[in-house]
């Protein structure tokens, strides 16, 4: 038979789970104490008869009893427990690592991307897998989703945060008018695949308490990791209008003998007082723990099918990794800025899931690129798709985030590194030039004394359109997340485009030295937003109050080994005449264009070839102010590839609009602004049939008319 | 404005060189540097190349067209793209078929030949596109908007041209200096390129033209420098009219090379007002017609003092000798 889990810790769990002593089970399966105590410590197993009763007295189904997968019912149910106000009456009416964060699905893509890299699985080489699902409930599906959260009884803690006048309170407000409004709400799902899961206890250090019970712990798995300062999952809560996350995670190592679907949610308001209790601020969904005082700090749980799919949460795999559900997602940053995206089908509205949608894909790309990337041996690291629904029904299909499409210089830049066919210097436009720039480590622990030399590796190539602005260099290091943008100064003008990637630390690959010394370094320079390195406190602490210099060193370093290989090198004038030679150049592309040109001018061309074989040409002409009384003549000539043009007799020029034709000659209406003017071309001053050739009109001056 | 008596291809056919290497007879053969190339100035300049005596070249041109033109429901069938190199001085016209690269028809690539004899200084490198049109083969429908230039001579890749300038001692020089021995300078606009040629016999000429700051020297040498420039300039002007094609009915063409250039940049000046087509046959009437071409030398002086910068000089030379005179006094 498949089962779970071992019986014995099962059985001992559910007891504790029901507030059953082994006395108490042994008194109603009718067995003795000790052979309850024996199952438990898996000497014994129970007969069939027995597991029957055992089902009964745990007020279960048999099948539970024997499949092993899920938890009795029994005890007490799923529900939420809100932390109790602090008995100094303290109050914290935010959290503040959430206010370090806009609330933007840019920099939610940014921050849970960066965590999936950080909890990928390395041993298996394969990417980690991170999945957005925007999903937007109306309706009866959102009437259903409420009641599994069990709405009501979070409803009166809502509306007292509401009540209160501070930033949380009218976020909270503005997602309850949302939903109750407009009748609708914003689920934003990330998946992430093939990587570690909420592994750990649910209150001693681990993964799970890192990212369930704790603020600023940063439980992270290598010394590459992205983050260090635990701030990140802050975004997951912040991007919720209503402060609440729900999670189902795969574990990749067993808790509790069990894997799949370990559930918990984890509401984060301000302090309130609701029904006479203050609460202190966080509440977790789950089940109670009677371990705990009075049973009331609830814990996760492990959920069967049904309620994993009723909380929209279901996998897609039993591969590790975590679900987070953002409940009543919103997107600040798009409120500002943003063109249209490609033809919405509906109208789209400054909260839109179509908009969301996009500026995550495009979030996702311009950040992780990089490690998106793959070549030689190596597979990218990640892999990412966005996908949005409606009520369960596609909206936008799953798009996999490209970064090719996304960024596809730096991307064939990183790609040529990885695959090996980088060149010393550019010849060819897609060739990718691969240099090394030293970066000088210090001790740690202060002073002055250099550690040893890393050597980074700077790649440059030529600039394509998509990638935005050119002459960038982008830097990172071994989790190839970008760290800088930023534009290389003091670059001639006319430098062919081009966009260059510093790969430093573990990033500049195994053979260049002290890579993990320069890693360890550079994230230790690496402030909370991720876009620098520079003075940090950490940098200050570990090494020494100067060691940020070493970084600018290496900024140099890259703009001059840049500038070698795209900027001609500056030469002294050969020929002599000192400051002649400036003055005598021609074709600088510094041509005057011509100041108000007084003279009307051949606007539109009207032309088709009659049966005859003449040209009938309908030439307009927009005349400047004063202009009318220019005397011009349209003249018309074969188009040629070079020299004379042969030149062709009218058999009929006609005013049609504000002029007249006297002698060949336009005479335009006093005042008029625009005139049209008729002319057909007479075939047998043709050096070549009509339709053979192009034709040039033009309007020429009579003679004399420069005083 | 032209027209066509078929449908020709609207958008933008554009092009770029994206690599280019020379060959010697018997040495490898050498890939110049991305540097000399710009994709900004659209230029190459062959002549960074380090082999002596290349006499081949290859250019990799890629080309993108409108997708239109390859469109099946589109009045274009056969669509050719093809990479044109002119050079008007010797009358070369090379050309060579791209190879279709991706499957929408918008990028073309492929290489083109130039042989180093063929081309004088500088050749002009454009893209068409040639299809069949009403049953008609060998149309152009379409051709890039913006050239680039080849030059064979120079090892920097710009559109920008200088006249040359070279310093020589007139009594020992070229026996047609011998003759201006007692003049500083003399410009000679007959030659494939204007020249100066400076007087190095002239005493003090050298220190003048090397003088820099804001001293007397240095302001000596502003005003000197720019009246030599103004010289120049009026030269080239005449020079450069004075030798027009012209077509059946009189109209007078733009000439191509320097000469073409420099009427551009300063008929606008010699007639303002007036489209460059109509200044150009205003000029040239004026020159081999009975009337008027006196009376237009003001005008020619005009533009040339504005080209040689004459006004913003003087302004300068006058303030900076007056401060001079207040240092001196104080």
């Amino acid at each position: 038979m498949e089962a779970g889990e071992d019986f014995g810790p099962w059985l001992a769990r559910q007891l504790k789970l029901a507030d059953m002593t082994q006395t108490e089970l042994a008194l109603a399966v009718d067995v003795t104490r000790a052979a309850v105590s024996a199952w438990i410590t898996g000497r014994a197993t129970p007969r069939p008869e027995a597991i029957e009763r055992i089902a009964r007295a745990l007020n279960t189904d048999l099948a539970t009893v024997h499949t092993r997968t899920t938890d009795t019912q029994a005890g007490l149910p799923v529900g939420w427990y809100h932390r109790p106000g602090h008995a100094d009456g303290g109050r914290e009416l935010g959290n503040a690592a959430a206010f370090a964060f806009d609330a933007d699905v840019s920099v939610l893509a940014r921050e849970t991307c960066q965590n999936s890299l950080d909890e990928r699985l390395t041993a298996n080489g394969q990417p980690v897998r991170v999945r957005y699902t925007l999903h937007e409930l109306t309706g009866e599906d959102l009437a259903r989703f409420r009641e599994v959260i069990q709405w009501d009884d979070l409803y009166p803690h809502y509306e007292a945060v509401r009540e209160q006048k501070q930033k949380v309170g009218r976020v909270v407000d503005a997602g309850l008018r949302d939903m109750y409004e407009r009748d609708r709400l914003v689920l934003l799902r990330v998946d992430d695949y093939n990587a570690a899961g909420l592994t750990g206890d649910d209150y001693d250090d681990g993964r799970f308490a890192a990212v369930v019970r704790r603020q600023l712990d940063s439980h992270k798995s290598g010394s590459t990791a992205g983050g260090s300062y635990g701030l990140g999952k802050a975004t997951l809560w912040a991007t919720s209008r209503l402060g609440l996350v729900l999670i189902n995670s795969t574990l990749s190592e067993p808790h509790e003998g069990r894997t799949e679907r370990r559930l918990v949610g984890r509401l984060d308001l301000p302090w309130r007082r609701v029904n006479g209790e203050a609460c202190a601020g966080p509440a977790w969904l789950g089940r109670p723990d009677p371990d705990s005082p009075g049973a009331g700090v609830a814990r996760s749980w492990w959920a069967d099918e049904e309620t994993v799919e009723s909380l929209h949460l279901t996998r897609e795999s039993a591969e590790p990794g975590t679900s987070f559900l953002i409940v009543g997602a919103h997107d600040v940053a798009s409120l500002a800025e943003e063109t249209a995206v490609p033809d919405g089908d509906e109208g789209e509205d400054d909260d839109s899931i179509q908009r969301m949608h996009h500026r995550l894909v495009r979030a996702l790309g311009k950040n992780f690129w990089a490690a998106m990337t793959g070549g030689g041996d190596r597979l990218p690291l990640l892999e990412a798709s966005v996908r949005t629904l409606r009520n369960g029904v596609v909206v936008v299909p799953e798009e996999r985030v490209d970064p090719t499409v996304a960024q596809p210089s730096r991307t064939r830049a990183l790609k040529a590194f990885l695959d090996g066919t980088t060149v010393e210097r550019l010849t060819e436009t897609g060739q990718v030039a691969a240099v090394e720039v030293p970066l000088s480590l210090p001790v740690q622990g202060g002073g002055r004394t250099s550690f040893g030399e890393h050597r980074a590796v700077l790649l440059v190539t030529h600039a394509e359109d998509a990638d935005g602005k050119p002459n960038r260099v982008v830097t990172m290091r071994g989790n190839r997340m970008t760290v800088r943008d930023t534009a290389v100064p003091g670059l001639p003008l006319v430098v062919n485009p081009f966009q260059a990637v510093l790969l430093a630390g573990t990033a500049a690959g195994p053979q260049a030295p002290f890579a993990a010394e320069a890693e360890e370094f550079l994230r230790a320079a690496e402030p909370p937003e991720h876009n620098k390195w520079g003075q940090t406190e950490e940098l200050t602490l570990t090494y020494s109050t100067s060691a940020y210099r070493r970084i600018n060193g290496l900024t140099r370093e890259t703009n001059a080994a840049i500038k070698t290989l795209v900027a001609r090198p500056k030469k002294g004038t050969k020929q002599g005449g000192g400051r002649l030679a400036p003055k005598l150049t021609i074709g600088s592309g510094k041509r005057r264009r011509l100041s108000a040109v007084s003279m009307p001018v051949l606007e539109e061309l009207d032309a088709q070839v009659l049966e005859g074989g003449a040209w009938q040409v309908i030439g307009e002409i927009r005349i400047p102010p004063g202009g009318h009384e220019w005397r011009l003549v349209p003249v018309a000539k074969f188009d040629v590839r070079s020299g004379p043009r042969p030149t062709i007799e009218w058999a009929e020029v006609a005013g049609v609009n504000n002029c007249q034709v006297v002698d060949g000659v336009l005479r335009f209406s006093d005042g008029a602004r625009s005139a049209a003017f008729r002319g057909v071309t007479d075939p047998t001053t043709h050096a070549v049939r009509a339709s053979l050739s192009g034709l040039v009109v033009e309007l020429r001056t009579g003679a004399g008319e420069l005083s | 404005m032209k027209v066509f008596p078929y449908p020709r291809l609207r958008g933008t056919v554009s092009l770029r060189v994206d690599s280019a290497r020379v060959k010697a007879p018997a040495q490898p053969r050498e890939q110049l540097d991305s540097r000399a190339r710009s994709v900004i100035e659209r230029a190459v300049a062959l002549g960074a190349a380090e082999t002596e005596d290349w006499e081949t070249a290859v250019l990799t041109v890629s080309a993108t067209i409108p997708s239109k033109a390859t469109d099946p429901t589109g009045p274009w069938s056969e669509v050719v793209v093809v990479a044109v190199l002119t050079d008007r001085t010797t009358n070369t016209r090379v050309t060579s078929t791209l190879a279709r690269e991706t499957e929408d028809g918008r990028d073309w690539c492929g290489e083109l030949q130039v042989l180093r004899s063929d081309i004088h200084d500088r050749a002009v490198l454009t893209v068409q596109v040639i299809a069949t049109v009403d049953g008609v083969p060998g149309r152009i429908v379409g051709e890039a908007a913006e050239d680039w230039i080849v030059d064979v001579r120079s090892d920097v890749p710009t559109r920008e041209q200088s006249f040359d300038i070279k310093e020589v001692g007139f009594t020992k020089g070229p026996r047609w200096l011998q003759g201006f021995s007692e003049a500083p300078w003399i410009v000679n606009a007959s030659g494939t390129v204007p020249t100066v040629h400076i007087n190095t016999d002239f005493e003090g000429m050298a220190d003048v033209l090397g003088a820099e700051g804001r001293g007397p020297e240095g302001l000596v040498n502003a005003m000197l420098v720019s009246q030599m420039a103004a010289e120049v300039w009026t030269a080239v002007f005449h020079s450069a009219i004075g030798d027009l094609e012209i077509e059946d009915d009189g109209t007078p063409l733009f000439p191509h090379g320097w000469q073409g250039e420099v009427l551009r940049e300063m008929l606008p000046d010699v007639v303002p007002e007036r489209t460059l087509e109509d200044a150009l046959r205003e000029v040239h009437r004026r020159r081999v017609g009975a009337t008027g071409w006196t009376e237009l030398q003001p005008r020619i002086q005009y533009a040339a003092m504005r080209r040689a910068e004459v006004p913003r000089v003087l302004s300068e030379t006058v303030r900076g000798l007056d401060k001079l005179n207040r240092e001196d006094e104080a």
